[in-house]
């Protein structure tokens, strides 16, 4: 008999895949489950009805294919290590630009005329918009190095959402956008990083921001998942250009963006979202989105969550 | 006179481009400033003449900037002094590490020059 243990990280659909090959080559499953580690789907697989030899070679191959797999996770961590390496060295310069163009716009070495002022403050808006990618970049390398661990807590996640709005409320102004929250009261409390949620909702709430043309309407929901009532499912509703369905899958990945001539006036790392997704996995939960072009976009991700009987679980 | 006047400020830093940045901050500002650029450094300059106030980078070549603290907080010659610790990045070091080190402040580089003025002049002001 053959018998195969699959850890898969975290991906659902991933798994779904393999769980169909192994079944059409003739493997008998035992229901793929959660591992030790939330962020594993684990596979048992065995197989009865093989020769000897075809024993042999699939046993050959699967250890050809364990060593390709260690390999491959090598390469990984040898890349995030270095996108961490690289993103820690380009901050120290940038830093002190930020503070030496501080010194300057405040006159701490002489008068500035508006001008002069005008400069230095662009100066140091641009410096802080490239650190603000060197430190996502920094953020995604350590998710990929598996050198992020979660630090799960009890909380409403109504919190959660008024903190991201507040975060993004002189942007939301500015654009004159209607900001709606909409949390079902009798709501569980969720059981997650509450540090990483707030990732999360900035990062889509900013998302939403910046696709959405003045005066337009977003909106943040909060609700028990209708395939498992154990779960949130949180949403960010815009009114904004909306993404072709060409690309839902796309954007979640690393680099990825848009390529359209509209999506490449915006700027940014193209991490956030595997951020996100990387983050919501970790947690063992789903994300996506549902948009049409022109007719605005809706992401949504699950957490897990425990019930609010008013244990004093929660810290 | 405001509490600026004369304050000393130990400026523990390792890298020398933002320590020069943030000493002009400190000079212009009206604080004398002594500088180290290690966590042994520190220590000694510290002993040598408390300062009133030291910003302490927790990422120090030598030690942690956390150790150093702990060290500073633990010696009667130097414990009256106020640390500010600053990091990196937020998600690196917890706040609740840095208190617990004996920090009295916390903020994130790139540190915003006026949060971080406000931030010792309150120092200076608990310090009496």
């Amino acid at each position: 008999m053959i018998e195969l243990q699959l850890f898969i990280r975290g991906d659902r659909q991933e798994a779904a895949r393999l769980r169909e090959v192994l079944e059409r080559e003739g493997f008998v499953l035992d229901g793929g489950s959660l591992g030790d580690r939330t962020s594993d789907i684990r596979i048992s697989a065995s197989n009865n009805g093989s020769t000897a030899a075809e024993k042999e070679e699939v046993a050959r191959q699967v250890e050809e294919l364990e060593i390709a797999v260690r390999e491959l996770r090598n390469l990984d961590v040898a890349k995030s290590q270095f996108l961490a390496n690289v993103s820690h060295e380009l901050r120290t310069p940038l830093t002190a630009i930020v503070t030496y163009g501080e010194v300057l716009r405040d006159g701490l070495l002489g008068d500035l005329n508006d001008r002069q002022r005008e400069a230095v403050q662009s100066v140091i808006g641009s410096s802080r918009q490239l650190l603000t990618m060197i430190e996502e970049i920094l953020t995604y390398a350590r998710t990929g190095a598996r050198a992020i661990e979660l630090e799960p807590s009890h909380f409403p996640i109504h919190s959660v959402i008024e903190a991201a709005h507040d975060m993004s409320a002189s942007l939301i102004r500015k654009k004159s956008l209607q900001f709606e929250i909409d949390v079902d009261g009798e709501l569980p409390i969720a059981a997650a990083d509450r540090d990483k949620v707030l990732h999360v909702l900035t990062n889509l709430v900013g998302n939403a921001i910046e696709f959405t043309p003045s005066n337009g309407l977003i909106r943040v929901s909060a609700r028990r998942c209708e395939d498992d009532p154990a779960w949130l499912c949180v949403s960010v509703e815009d009114s904004g250009i909306g993404i072709d369905p060409e690309y839902h899958e796309m954007i979640f990945r690393e680099f990825a963006q848009v390529d359209s001539s509209r999506a490449r006036q915006h700027h940014g790392t193209g991490l956030g979202l595997a951020i996100a997704r990387n983050f919501i996995q970790l947690h063992g939960g789903q994300i996506g989105v549902t948009s049409e072009l022109g007719g605005g976009s809706t992401f949504y991700f699950t957490l897990p969550s425990v019930e609010a009987n008013g244990d004093s679980e929660s810290d | 006179m405001t509490a600026v006047d004369g304050a000393t400020i130990l400026l523990v830093e390792d890298n020398e481009t933002i320590r020069h940045a943030v000493s002009i901050l400190l000079e212009e500002s009206g604080y004398r400033v002594t500088q180290a650029a290690s966590g042994t450094e520190a220590l000694e300059k510290a002993a040598d003449q408390p300062p009133d106030v030291i910003l302490m980078d927790l990422g120090l070549p030598d030690m942690s900037g956390l150790d150093v603290t702990r060290r500073i907080k633990a010696d009667p010659v130097t414990r009256r002094s106020r640390v500010i610790a600053i990091t990196g990045r937020a998600m690196e070091t917890d706040e609740a590490a840095c208190l617990d080190a004996g920090c009295s402040g916390y903020v994130a580089k790139p540190v915003d020059t006026r949060q971080l003025l406000r931030m010792i002049e309150v120092e200076l002001g608990k310090k009496g």
